[in-house]
């Protein structure tokens, strides 16, 4: 029994940091689906989400404001509108220009864009771990009392819950709106889709809004469950998501999600039953190995080679 | 057209709006035990201000202005100069490289000790932007994690040293050996991967070797890395303050003049250097031998090289090794010149700046990698004074130069070989 | 080639020595190396304001030997690379005295080239012993080392008779250090230590590290390492209800942890240099950092105020501005200092130090504990 219970609480904590993976993950997924590039600055804008956030609560503190769900509304929603609006500001500044030429150039641009948002928050809020304070409190304990107890926190039903909420919409949203249509058909063909009067400027401009909005919703959450926030740590939670996303198989959403609870899990477990130095080494392993086997990722279409 | 200029240009200030002031303006600080936000200064709103409206501007009046840009362009006297005809580039850029290499000999004997310092290290980058140069722009073999060679050549030296006494000249070869075994084990299982997958696994792989080094405490020293690497000597003579090894005699005494720290420093250089030169000539012979030429076949077209009965899986494992090689020798002499190296040395970013030194000089143009290197390395030590605002810049610049010169400094240009018109 | 070589080192040393005599040294350049930035910046923070104070007082009354003390003050983020190269810059300033750095993993490797370079160096707050037990001639410090608040952290979590003992670490010179010194107190005198784990310094998620130390069933958990990890360890411990008792090194003694752990800091044990700002003859000094608006209290501000004033005093006492010359006037005499009466011994360590435990409070507080 004892042994059951740590291996749940091990899964519920990989769970919970696996779901706000595939939040990030989105973000990855959709721009390669439909561009074909890795936007390494994805990270960045997840850790500005992180910021705002922050940044309301704490002003919301010192005006005085103490609702708790409206706190965290308003600031989630000034974190989304931010981080779409950077999400969308690094599409327009650093990679329409260079969409089209070799794949190497996007990519530089992008690391480039990465260096230059992490240093523009380190310059602007210094580099210091700086405290988030933990709104939701408490939570649900299972077990013996005298025994191990597994405990669910709030905090981590909350992402869940959150998570499940926005990929839900996002499917809907991609399934059954004439926007969400315009990108699949973007994303299968961008050519054609051009030729069809399809604007696939406002589309690719829509994916990276949306995939920087779902960031936001992860920086918020993460920010809150881990406790603390620094301007470096978008970068590796970055690295995560991305190999979560190609695990799952890149351009693929059910993926993502899939991919990102995959590592989440495997982390866990690998802090759990071995040790929490190689989780890393297992997480970027596991990328390995997939994409050896089965080089489109767990939900990834084949690629048919062109000539 | 007017109307819709304003919308688009309001749009855009807003959103530079929306970008700058809650991140700039608005400033988290601790005081004691709790967190409170605080506006920044007069000039932060000024700066954020400016920026809006100079974004407003520039989209309103953005034909105007790039027109006038493009009239810039034309301006330019050299833009129909016509290339230089074939013959007459490849002894220029000869010439150019000899000279560089001979101007390179000379200098540190009348530089300042910070000043060869740095160009040591941009001998480094050079040689790994050379020999990643074969891999991403020869071979089109696109490698995130070309570090991870870098630091197998350093630690090789390092530990080597550490645990056995092995001197730089027998860990130099070895470092550079076990590198090009590393990337011929990792090249065997992920080089049929196509393209971007390539990439992500040889990220993948950079990560993992650095995660390694950072776990193996009992063996590595962890994030604290291995210190007391020695210099190298020459013919037994150390250039320390006091002699290190027992055996060996100090090159101040032998020649009886008084110690100076520079001799240390130039030397390196001097090492340095050669080691760079080799790896400069070697690729360029190895570009004009078969496997060379191969390399770009198959980047070019790698269904018609196959076609031609080339074997893909040899020809990219020949550029991976070969590439990883001289990472390799990179790795010792940076190990040698830090005399201490942790895993903090050999993160992404550092790969990510290799892979900019390749790109930024033209993939695949060798004086092109050169000059990149210098720049990369020299303009942020320039830089020293906006020390602060040193990333930033860098990180603005790589994007900017992927913008408006995507081909390089130096873009590489084929050696055609023509035929005698009569 | 061998004659030829010669005449060209000759030759080259000659127009250096030429060069270097051109330039009339009018100042004592004190080159001050620690974290700017980074995650534990405020620890650099009162290092820099401790050195500041100190060379304001010192030029104020007088200078060194006649001549000013001049600042160069460089950022090491303490990374080990970085440290690197901030110890190279110092040598290409032609600075001859280092008050840092301050991680022990910074100062180690920096270490090694002041004392190939000739450079003195003075770090207030590196702890670990590997420093200084390679015998290099030109490394001081003016703070106490693992090996002895190891045995005070130690012993204190003995006499607390706990039953299950975790002891965790950052994996890093300081913390590990500090972590196996405590491990192997706790074993000499009995108590078994249930899990000793590394964790990786910048990481966020601990909630597996806490889960098992739950199943663990560990009442007391030493954490050796800084503290942006230790606050995010107590408040995700808090929040999956461990019920144990935490202790730190001065590493984690700052205001900092409490931004950061909230209510959980409420009862952590640190261990700490004892409050030198507390004592009656430094009255003057602290009165001096108030009017500038700084605070003294932090572990490192009067040690990194002692180093300064150790080489200048030094070097009055040498009557020399030789690195060399000063380090053996500094082992060869007693100094008066505001963290009390310095002595070295051959090493560069203190002769005595002392490691006080004190309890952390939720508002920032810490108070003694007998």
């Amino acid at each position: 029994m004892h042994d059951v219970l740590y291996f749940l609480q091990q899964l519920i904590n990989g769970l919970t940091v696996g779901s706000a993976y595939a939040l990030i993950a989105i973000g990855y997924t959709m721009v390669y689906g439909i561009i074909g590039m890795i936007n390494f600055a994805h990270g960045e804008i997840y850790m500005i989400g992180a910021y705002i956030s922050l940044i309301v609560i704490t002003g919301l503190a010192t005006l005085g404001s103490a609702w708790l769900p409206l706190v965290l509304l308003v600031a989630l929603i000034c974190a989304v509108i931010v981080s779409s609006s950077m999400g969308w500001a690094v599409e327009r500044v650093a990679y329409r220009p260079v969409r089209g030429q070799h794949r190497l150039i996007p990519l530089i641009s992008a690391i480039g864009m990465s260096i230059f948002l992490q240093n523009y928050v380190h310059l602007a809020q210094g580099s210091r771990n700086i405290g988030f304070p933990s709104l939701i409190q408490g939570g649900i304990t299972m077990g013996a009392e005298d025994g191990f107890q597994t405990s669910i926190s709030y905090m981590q039903i909350t992402i869940f819950v959150v998570t499940l909420v926005c990929m839900t919409a996002l499917s809907m949203f991609i399934s059954k709106s004439r926007l969400g249509r315009a990108c699949r058909a973007v994303s299968q063909d961008l050519k054609m889709s051009n030729l069809l009067g399809i604007d696939t400027n406002r589309i690719i401009a829509a994916t990276f809004v949306i995939g920087a909005a779902l960031a936001a919703v992860a920086g918020l959450l993460l920010g809150m469950y881990y406790g603390s926030i620094d301007p470096l740590f978008g970068f590796i939670a970055g690295l995560k998501a991305f190999t979560a996303a190609v695990l799952g198989g890149i351009g693929s959403i059910p993926g993502a999600m899939l991919g990102g609870l995959i590592l989440g899990v495997a982390e866990a477990m690998t802090s759990g039953y071995l040790s929490g130095e190689y989780k890393d080494v297992v997480s970027f392993g596991l990328l390995i190995l997939i994409l050896l086997f089965r080089p489109t990722g767990l939900l990834g279409k084949p690629e048919v080679e062109k000539i | 057209m007017v109307a819709q200029n304003i919308k688009h240009a309001l749009f855009c200030a807003v959103i530079t709006l929306i970008i700058s002031y809650p991140i700039l303006g608005l400033d988290l600080i601790a005081e004691g035990i709790q967190i409170k936000l605080s506006g920044a200064d007069t000039s932060t709103y000024i700066g954020i201000a400016a920026a809006v409206l100079i974004v407003f501007l520039f989209q309103l009046f953005r034909p105007a202005i790039t027109g006038s840009l493009s009239a810039i362009g034309a301006a330019n006297p050299l833009r129909d100069r016509k290339p230089l005809p074939q013959d007459k580039r490849v002894r220029l850029e000869r010439a150019a490289l000899i000279l560089i290499v001979i101007g390179a000999l000379l200098w540190p004997f009348f530089a300042s000790r910070g000043s060869v310092d740095l160009a040591t290290l941009v001998l480094i980058y050079i040689m790994l932007g050379l020999g990643l140069n074969v891999v991403v722009g020869l071979a089109g073999l696109l490698d995130l994690g070309y570090v991870a060679f870098y630091a197998v050549g350093a630690y090789t030296f390092a530990l080597l040293s550490q645990y056995y006494d092995i001197s730089f000249w027998v860990a130099l070869p070895l470092g550079a050996l076990l590198a090009a075994a590393f990337g011929f084990l990792l090249g065997f299982p992920v080089l049929r991967l196509r393209g971007d997958y390539l990439a992500i696994v040889t990220l993948g792989f950079g990560e993992i070797i650095r995660i390694l080094l950072n776990n193996l405490t009992s063996l590595t020293g962890g994030p604290n890395g291995v210190g007391g690497i020695p210099d190298p000597t020459l013919f037994g003579m150390e250039f320390g303050r006091r002699i290190k090894t027992e055996g060996n005699t100090s090159f101040h005494e032998v020649f009886n003049i008084p110690y100076n720290s520079d001799h240390k420093v130039i030397f390196l250089y001097l090492i340095a250097l050669l080691l760079a030169v080799v790896t400069l000539v070697v690729i360029r012979r190895l570009v004009r031998m078969p496997v060379g030429r191969s390399w770009e076949a198959l980047r070019e077209d790698e269904i018609a090289a196959r076609s031609l009965g080339m074997s893909r899986t040899g020809v990219k494992l020949s550029a991976f090794t070969i590439g990883a090689f001289f990472a390799g020798f990179a790795g010792t002499v940076f190990a040698s010149k830090q005399g201490f190296i942790s895993p903090e040395s050999f993160v992404f970013l550092e790969s990510a700046i290799i892979l900019a030194i390749v790109v930024l000089g033209g993939m695949g143009s060798q004086l092109g990698v050169i000059l990149a290197a210098i720049a990369v390395t020299v303009l942020p030590e320039l830089a020293r004074e906006f020390s602060e605002y040193r990333m930033l810049i860098f990180g603005a610049a790589m994007v900017l130069m992927m913008i408006w010169r995507p081909q390089g400094l130096l873009p590489m240009s084929r050696v055609h070989i023509q035929l005698k018109q009569e | 080639m061998k004659i030829k070589l010669n005449k060209l080192v000759v030759g080259v040393s000659a127009s250096l020595a030429m060069m270097a005599s051109g330039v009339t040294q009018a100042d004592i350049k004190i080159g001050i190396a620690g974290p700017m930035t980074g995650a534990v910046a405020q620890y650099g923070d009162m290092q820099f304001s401790g050195a500041r104070m100190a060379i304001e007082q010192i030029n104020a009354n007088g200078g060194v030997m006649g001549e000013k003390l001049v600042a160069v003050e460089q950022d090491d983020v303490c990374d080990p690379k970085q440290a690197v190269t901030v110890a190279n810059n110092m040598v290409n300033e032609g600075v001859r005295f280092v008050v840092g750095h301050l991680c022990s993993s910074s100062t180690q490797p920096a270490s090694d080239i002041y004392e190939d370079e000739g450079i003195l160096m003075v770090t207030p707050a590196s702890t670990s012993p590997a420093i200084t037990e390679r015998g290099y001639e030109l490394v001081f410090r003016t703070i106490g080392l693992d090996s002895m608040q190891g045995p005070v952290a130690g012993k204190y979590i003995a006499s607390q008779k706990p039953e299950r003992v975790a002891v965790i670490h950052d994996k890093q010179q300081y913390g590990e250090g500090i972590a196996s010194a405590v491990k192997s107190t706790l074993e000499d005198d009995g108590i078994d230590v249930v899990m000793y784990e590394g964790i990786t310094a910048g990481q966020k998620d601990f909630s597996s590290l806490v889960t098992k130390l739950k199943k663990e069933n560990v009442d007391f958990v030493y954490y050796g390492g800084y503290h942006p990890e230790l606050g995010l360890i107590l408040r995700q411990a808090q929040q999956a209800k461990l019920d144990a008792k935490f202790m730190g090194p001065e590493g984690v003694g700052n205001k900092d942890i409490n931004t950061i752990a909230g209510d959980a800091a409420e009862g952590l044990l640190v261990t700490l240099p004892p409050s030198f700002d507390e004592k009656a003859e430094n009255k003057s000094l602290v009165d001096a950092f108030a009017k500038k608006g700084e605070d003294p209290s932090g572990p490192f501000v009067l040690t990194s105020y002692t180093a300064v004033q150790l080489i200048a005093d030094g070097i009055e006492k040498a009557d020399s501005k030789d690195p060399i010359d000063v380090a053996k006037a500094l082992r060869a005499n007693t100094f008066k200092t505001p963290i009390g009466d310095v002595a070295y011994d051959k090493n560069g360590d203190l002769k005595s130090f002392e490691f006080v435990v004190y309890e952390w409070h939720s508002d920032g507080s810490k108070t003694p504990v007998k």
